[in-house]
């Protein structure tokens, strides 16, 4: 019973972090339908900055968001910019795919060519540290990182939804010749899209830092298991990308305990192939994929 | 059922069709009937739900409630390729072909196949060549058979396009704007070109703002407003009804 | 027509003579090595050239073939070849659940799921210890006798890649100039617009993609007898799906020989750096900036732009009759005087009225 809500515990921490990054994953494809397969691989390009600091400065890797997150925002948009926007609508979907896989390996390999494919671990003074709740063990780092996911999407929640660039934003991502035509800059707007989701990228690569060993490939653990996330969720909806974060995070903790850490991982396929036979419009929330 | 009290045959026809995007109801309700072997237009102003009725009847889009009929025949929410083969052929708002293909190519799409064998065959197959060239040389274009279709202007792409329909040898054409960003003299030839097939038999439905145009060639005129009808009838009782006016004006 | 059935020829005949022209074993399998990749790029092209859907994850059908045919080849102790085959067919009707998975809705779901069967695939193969090997490997019982000694064995699989690959290259063109391959192409091109003129679009796509696993799986079941060893990291590989994906978009994914042209291109450049430099990450940054730049300015590829450049020095009949029409117009407006642009025929109007009524359409 103590493991079983263990499980519990951990899913909903783990959750947290996916419905983050799930959540930068889905505005990318919102304001450009691009299905951006570099995200994670910035997520671990984040990890291994967050670690090189605290290894170089001996402060917290926390700090290192300062200069990760306007830096990661900025990329983003130069990203939107100067590459994306440069392809052609009509193959759109399909070389963006391309070009952001092609970033991915640039930035692995860069990885592994600067830090090496040695597996790396920061080593903090709390990183041991756990606090009993309800009977369950959770290590400290984990809930400061999930704390760091939940406060970054709330963050990102107040954006969307009370400032005006966030109405922005959400015009675009429902009906981009719409939102041109009262006048709002969409390129611009896509272009800073681009920026939060990749800020996203950043926090989930702190807060991944934090308790996680890294190496450079281990970005194809995370985007398999993201893009199943926004498919379920139903392509285009950030809501629908948490609860679907959540409640896949969950199930792959539970399942840990009869399947072993492994065969838990292919839940997400699973249910990637259930939503897509029998939803494809996703459970919770519009598809953005359909036409029109 | 297909059959009004003045004897004209009800081809498309639909009842309380409606589609919304998010808040907006584009098409609100839409009971519409157009005659079968006439000229039938559909007007109204812009943001009026032609363009999304237009869809919606022709499959690309899934309507949320209601229905739509060929012929008696239910086709709501049919694939657009079912509709297609009931007989049904369209033309899109801003013209489209297949860029990377060659003219001839653009009009052996839609030629179709029932067996096996006749998909796995040469697409260049005499008899069809034959009929895309009559085809291609009745809209104008024939010299133009091997360059790309990319390679052509865009009122060159427009005929192109309405040649490639009329491949596929559908009973019912509906062309979306067919006068749309084209120059007088080829406005005058596409309107040449409906007049003589709907003499030879051919349901015409075409969504237009060019009025000159829409009153010289219809026989029947549907008004579109808020996502449904509201007034129809032949173009000189259409000109004069006074909810006509009040929708494009705004009076 | 006749010149290019003479390169065909020139081509052909430089493919069998390579074994007898390469000066020593290494250069042969890489020879070998290069035409696994040709005929996994070729069998890539039957769905990315055709339908313009782009998989990155192909090597989950090459490595499954490989795998079938391996395990085929262990447990029941059939013929390799039948083995092969019959992975294939295998492969082709897993292909089938697939396909109806990820090509129903358009667009990205299909990229989703190809990379996701990847991951899966080498997750399954890894852990799955007591059937595949597991991390350890799985070693494949070689076809042909001990006696045949390893440039021979060489030089067999070279020839045996080559008629596979002849294969793949003579359906591609059949399905090229036949009515499915008409339908396939109008769904790269606009598939809304292919299937409002009554072009069946998800049979088509479904039956292009299942053709196109099966013969990857084929190419992965020769290179697993070629190799004679699997290891799922190199068969569940992303890196070995996108080269595929490399290759063909370097050549050029709309014609015959593009994949091949850019598997040999890209294939001497992978091994040629693997032998200079070892097996470093900077394989995976010139791999990545190499696809970028391929997307970013020449996403026809190779043959295309070449081919483009031959034309403009060279006129052609169609050309031709293009320009006269467009000079039959010009030399009407001369005769008729300035003003009577707009009366002109339509269909051999001027670019310029034309464009202009483009703009203001847009």
């Amino acid at each position: 019973m103590s493991l079983f809500f263990q499980s519990l515990v951990l899913g909903v921490l783990l959750g947290g972090l996916y419905a983050l990054l799930a959540a930068g994953l889905t505005l990318y494809f919102g304001v450009m339908r691009v299905v951006m397969i570099a995200h994670s691989a910035f997520l671990i390009l984040a990890a291994y900055l967050a670690w090189f600091f605290t290894t170089e400065t001996g402060l917290d890797p926390l700090l290192s968001l300062v200069v990760t997150v306007p830096l990661f925002f900025v990329t983003g948009v130069l990203m939107q910019r100067l590459l994306i926007s440069r392809l052609r609508p009509a193959t759109l979907t399909m070389m963006s795919v391309l070009l952001t896989f092609s970033i991915a390996l640039v930035i692995e390999g860069m990885l592994g060519f600067v830090f090496s494919g040695t597996q790396r671990r920061i080593r903090l003074p709390y990183s041991g540290e756990s606090i009993e709740l309800f009977g369950a063990n959770i290590a400290v780092v984990k809930l400061i990182a999930f704390g760091l996911a939940a406060v970054s999407l709330g963050a990102l929640f107040l954006i969307l939804k009370m400032t005006q660039f966030g109405q922005a934003l959400r015009a675009t991502i429902q009906h981009p010749d719409a939102a041109r035509l009262i006048g709002i800059n969409t390129d611009r707007i896509a272009g800073y899209g681009f920026g939060l989701g990749l800020a996203t990228a950043a926090i989930g690569g702190t807060a991944l830092a934090l308790d996680s060993t890294i190496y450079p490939s281990l970005h194809w653990h995370w985007i398999g298991p993201l893009m199943a996330i926004i498919v379920v969720g139903g392509l285009g909806s950030i809501p629908g990308a948490a609860i679907a974060a959540m409640l896949l995070g969950l199930g792959q903790s539970l399942l840990q305990i009869p399947l072993g850490t492994t065969w838990a991982q292919t839940i997400f396929y699973v249910a990637l192939f259930a939503t897509l036979m029998v939803r494809p419009q996703g459970f919770f929330g519009g598809r953005l994929a359909q036409r029109f | 059922m297909t059959e009004t009290a003045t004897g004209t045959r009800i081809g498309l026809a639909t009842e309380c069709l409606s589609k919304s995007f998010g808040g907006v109801t584009a098409v609100d309700g839409a009971s519409v009937q157009f005659h079968h072997g006439k000229v039938n237009a559909l007007i109204g102003p812009n943001g009026s739900g032609k363009t999304t009725f237009f869809n919606c009847v022709t499959g690309m889009i899934k309507p949320d409630s209601g229905r739509a009929t060929y012929l008696g025949d239910d086709i709501t929410g049919k694939a657009s390729h079912r509709i297609a083969r009931a007989g049904i052929g369209r033309s899109f708002q801003l013209c489209r072909v297949f860029p990377r293909m060659t003219v001839m190519e653009n009009m052996l799409v839609a030629v179709r196949s029932t067996s096996l064998r006749h998909l796995a065959a040469p697409a260049r197959s005499t008899a069809e060549v034959d009929r895309a060239r009559e085809l291609l040389s009745r809209v104008g274009i024939d010299h133009l058979e091997n360059s790309e279709a990319r390679d052509i202007s865009y009122g060159q792409q427009k005929l192109l396009e309405l040649a490639g329909v009329l491949m596929a040898d559908p009973e019912t054409i509906m062309l979306d704007e067919p006068a749309g960003g084209v120059n007088p003299a080829l406005i005058d030839r596409i309107a040449t070109l409906v007049r003589d097939l709907n003499a030879e038999g051919k349901t015409f439905l075409i969504v237009e703002h060019n009025m000159d145009l829409v009153m010289s060639l219809s026989d029947h005129v549907v008004v579109f407003d808020r996502g449904r009808q509201i007034c129809e009838g032949p173009p000189s009782v259409v000109q004069s009804d006074p909810r006509v006016l009040e929708a494009y004006l705004g009076i | 027509m006749l010149t290019k059935g003479m390169g065909l020829l020139v081509l052909a005949a430089a493919v069998l003579a390579f074994p007898s022209l390469a000066p020593d074993p290494f250069i042969l399998s890489v020879g070998v090595v290069i035409m696994s990749y040709a005929v996994l790029a070729t069998s890539w092209n039957f769905v990315g050239g055709f339908t313009g859907y782009i998989s990155l994850g192909h090597a989950s059908y090459s490595g499954l073939g490989a795998y079938g045919t391996a395990l085929l080849v262990i447990h029941t102790g059939i013929n390799p070849w039948v083995a092969m085959i019959l992975g294939g067919l295998g492969v082709a009707v897993l292909a089938v659940p697939i396909g109806i998975a990820s090509l129903r809705v358009r667009g990205a779901s299909f990229v989703i799921v190809s990379i996701a069967m990847v991951l899966i695939l080498l997750l399954v193969f890894q852990s799955w210890g007591e059937v595949t090997g597991g991390s350890n490997g799985l070693r494949v019982p070689r076809p042909f006798d001990e006696s045949v000694l390893r440039p021979e064995q060489h030089e067999r699989f070279f020839y045996l890649h080559a008629a596979l690959l002849a294969v793949a290259l003579l359906v591609w063109w059949a399905i090229d100039r036949s009515r499915f391959g008409t339908g396939l192409k109008a769904i790269r091109e606009d598939e809304d617009k292919a299937q409002s003129l009554g072009v069946p679009t998800f049979n088509y796509k479904l039956t292009a993609f299942v053709i196109s696993a099966f013969f990857t799986a084929l190419g992965g079941g020769m290179y697993a007898l070629w190799f004679g060893f699997l290891d799922p990291i190199f068969q569940f590989s992303i890196l070995v799906g996108s080269y595929m994906v490399l290759m063909s978009l370097l050549g050029g994914i709309r014609s015959l020989l593009g994949p091949f042209l850019g598997a040999v291109i890209v294939g001497y450049a992978v091994e040629f750096f693997k032998n200079q430099y070892g097996d470093t990450q900077f394989h995976l940054v010139a791999m990545g900036l190499l696809l970028g730049v391929v997307v970013l300015f020449m996403p026809d590829g190779i043959i295309p732009a070449v081919s483009q450049l031959i034309d403009r020095f060279r006129p052609q009949a169609a050309s031709i009759r293009e320009v006269s029409a467009g000079e039959l117009a010009e030399q009407r407006r001369t005769a008729s005087g300035p003003g009577a642009s707009t009366a002109a025929d339509p269909a051999t109007d001027d670019e310029s009225t034309d464009r202009l009524s483009e703009g203001v359409q847009r």
